[in-house]
């Protein structure tokens, strides 16, 4: 092999390698849905929340969800699949519908605001970005190890 | 006169398998002591498989060409696990996960690997403790830059993986989002036995590239480098380019290996899971039988079966035997450490009773000359 087509032979590799590399972060980037049966206010109006909304994703139940509750989901990829069963009104008839969202790649944690999101509202006004608001324990210091001993752990 | 060369013929042959026949007969002993069903003790081997084969075939190439037992394996999983590190933290889950993180050890198991391979060069004839003592010194590299250096200066977002202190890994990192997604995949239960079918698969591929690659130029020079350095360099073999392209492939291979050991874990230990890897692929390949000159695909999985079964049944059996299950530990601890001195005792005698046996039949050649 000369050495142009050796040079060559090395590119096209470190180009697939890269080009796989970018797929996997694209197709495998994992995102927690937070699923919020809230009422939304959004320009001066009031949307209000469903009587009970059962949040289906790649068919099985994640999410039985009554007024003010939250559920989630996991999901990998940007694009979010559920199947909502909808109960308008307590004793009322149930409503099935599948829909896709886009989730932006940037956020961990994505909160989708049902009733604004079933509104039809632009997706500024029904998602919005999850963070903790927990309070955080103080956390003990960890041990900073050595890592010289001849211990057997799990293997 | 044929039962008397039977009988040497069964002896050579038990001297030269000593070490798997040996672990055959623990294992027979220990297995029925432990109390511990079939099917529980064919899961945890069938799992160690999964777990550890790729790791163990990552040590042939050395010993192909010559080099030994690559204790320096150690980079390479280093390499995975830094490898991990990222890919937790970007959070990329799953497949692709494991897949990103292998392609990401790779420029950082080339880096070492070719760094391990030009120091061996520089210690011919004693790769083995140099590559061990190299282990220990990248081992506080790799300290300072998850310790010291992710956080400040290599970013990494998330607080559930930096120390609460701001920055440096924690001790533990979970890889829950990938765990067993290799195992989970294409999985069959086969009399209530898992099978990981696609770790497998993936297993044999490498077993296929191994035998494909004694086959190829690079494959045959390897060899020749291994057989004679001398005689390799007199064909026109460039020695030591050879001798650091076995050390990278070997380097790149543990990092693929410590990416499919740690999604069968399901956590990164950061500081400790890759410390002891070495020396327990190494003790499982000589069980298999294999030595420092000489290993196989055979000796692998033999090794590995042998050596888990061990480490599975030697607790229970241990506490069977004394009621203290801490004599099982300390016994398969023993085992491993023993399995490999015995092993280097073994080449480095054999080396000089042939080197010894040269020397007389030299000096014979002599006399005769003279006479």
């Amino acid at each position: 092999m000369n050495k142009t087509r050796m040079l060559l032979f090395r590119l096209g590799t470190l180009a697939i390698l890269v080009a796989i590399a970018a797929v996997m972060m694209v197709v495998g980037r994992g995102h927690t849905v937070y699923l919020d049966n809230k009422k939304l206010e959004y320009q001066g109006q009031e949307y209000k929340t469903p009587y009970k909304v059962v949040v289906l994703v790649k068919g099985e139940q994640v999410a039985k969800l009554y007024d003010r509750e939250r559920g989630s989901a996991t999901n990998v990829g940007q694009n979010f699949e559920m199947t909502l069963e909808i109960t308008q009104e307590k004793g009322g008839d149930e409503t099935v519908a599948t829909y896709q969202i886009k989730l932006p790649y940037n956020m961990d944690g994505v909160i989708i605001n049902l009733p604004g999101y079933l509104a039809g509202l632009p997706e500024e006004a029904y998602l919005t970005e999850f963070v903790s608001t927990a309070p955080e324990e103080p956390e003990a210091e960890e041990e900073i190890p050595e890592s010289d001993e001849f211990e057997m752990g799990e293997f | 006169m044929k039962e008397k060369n039977m009988g040497k013929k069964l002896l050579s042959l038990l001297q030269a398998n000593s070490v798997p026949v040996t672990f055959v007969l623990i294992c027979a002993v220990c297995i029925p002591l432990s109390g511990l069903s079939v099917s529980y003790l064919l899961n945890e081997i069938v799992t160690r498989m999964g777990r550890n084969i790729f790791l163990i075939l990552a040590l042939l190439i050395p010993i192909m060409s010559g080099m030994g037992l690559n204790f320096g394996m150690t980079l390479g999983a280093m390499a995975g696990e830094i490898a991990l590190i990222f890919v937790s933290d970007w959070q990329i889950w799953g497949i692709p996960g494991v897949v990103l993180a292998m392609i990401l050890s790779i420029p950082i198991s080339v880096l070492l690997g070719a760094f391990c391979g030009k120091i061996l060069n520089m210690a011919k004839g004693r790769e083995m403790i140099t590559s061990y003592i190299i282990s220990f010194f990248t081992n506080g590299l790799y300290q300072l830059v998850v310790l010291y250096m992710m956080g400040p200066i290599i970013p990494i977002k998330h607080f559930s993986i930096k120390l609460p202190r701001g920055y440096g890994i924690r001790n533990t990192v979970s890889l829950l989002n990938m765990r067993q997604c290799l195992d989970n995949l294409l999985a069959i239960k086969v009399g209530g036995v898992k099978i990981p079918v696609l770790t497998f698969l993936i297993i044999a591929l490498l077993c296929l590239f191994i035998v494909w690659f004694r086959r190829t130029k690079l494959g045959q020079d390897m060899r020749a480098v291994g057989q004679d350095m001398n005689v390799a360099r007199d064909a026109g073999i460039n020695v030591e380019r050879t001798r650091i392209i076995s050390i990278v492939m070997s380097t790149v291979l543990a990092g693929f290996g410590m990416v499919i050991y740690l999604q069968n874990m399901g956590n990164i230990a950061t500081y400790s899971s890759h410390s002891q890897i070495g020396m327990f692929c190494i003790a499982a390949l000589l069980v298999g039988g294999a030595s420092v000159e000489k290993a196989s695909i055979g000796n692998v999985f033999l090794g590995v079966v042998l050596f888990h079964t061990m480490f599975i049944v030697a607790p229970k059996a241990g506490a069977a035997i004394t009621g203290d299950s801490m004599i099982g530990e300390y016994f398969r601890v023993f085992v491993s450490y023993a399995v490999i001195t015995v092993a280097l005792i073994m080449y480095e005698t054999k080396k000089r009773k042939v080197k010894s046996q040269m020397a007389q039949q030299l000096a014979q050649e002599q006399e005769a000359e003279n006479e």
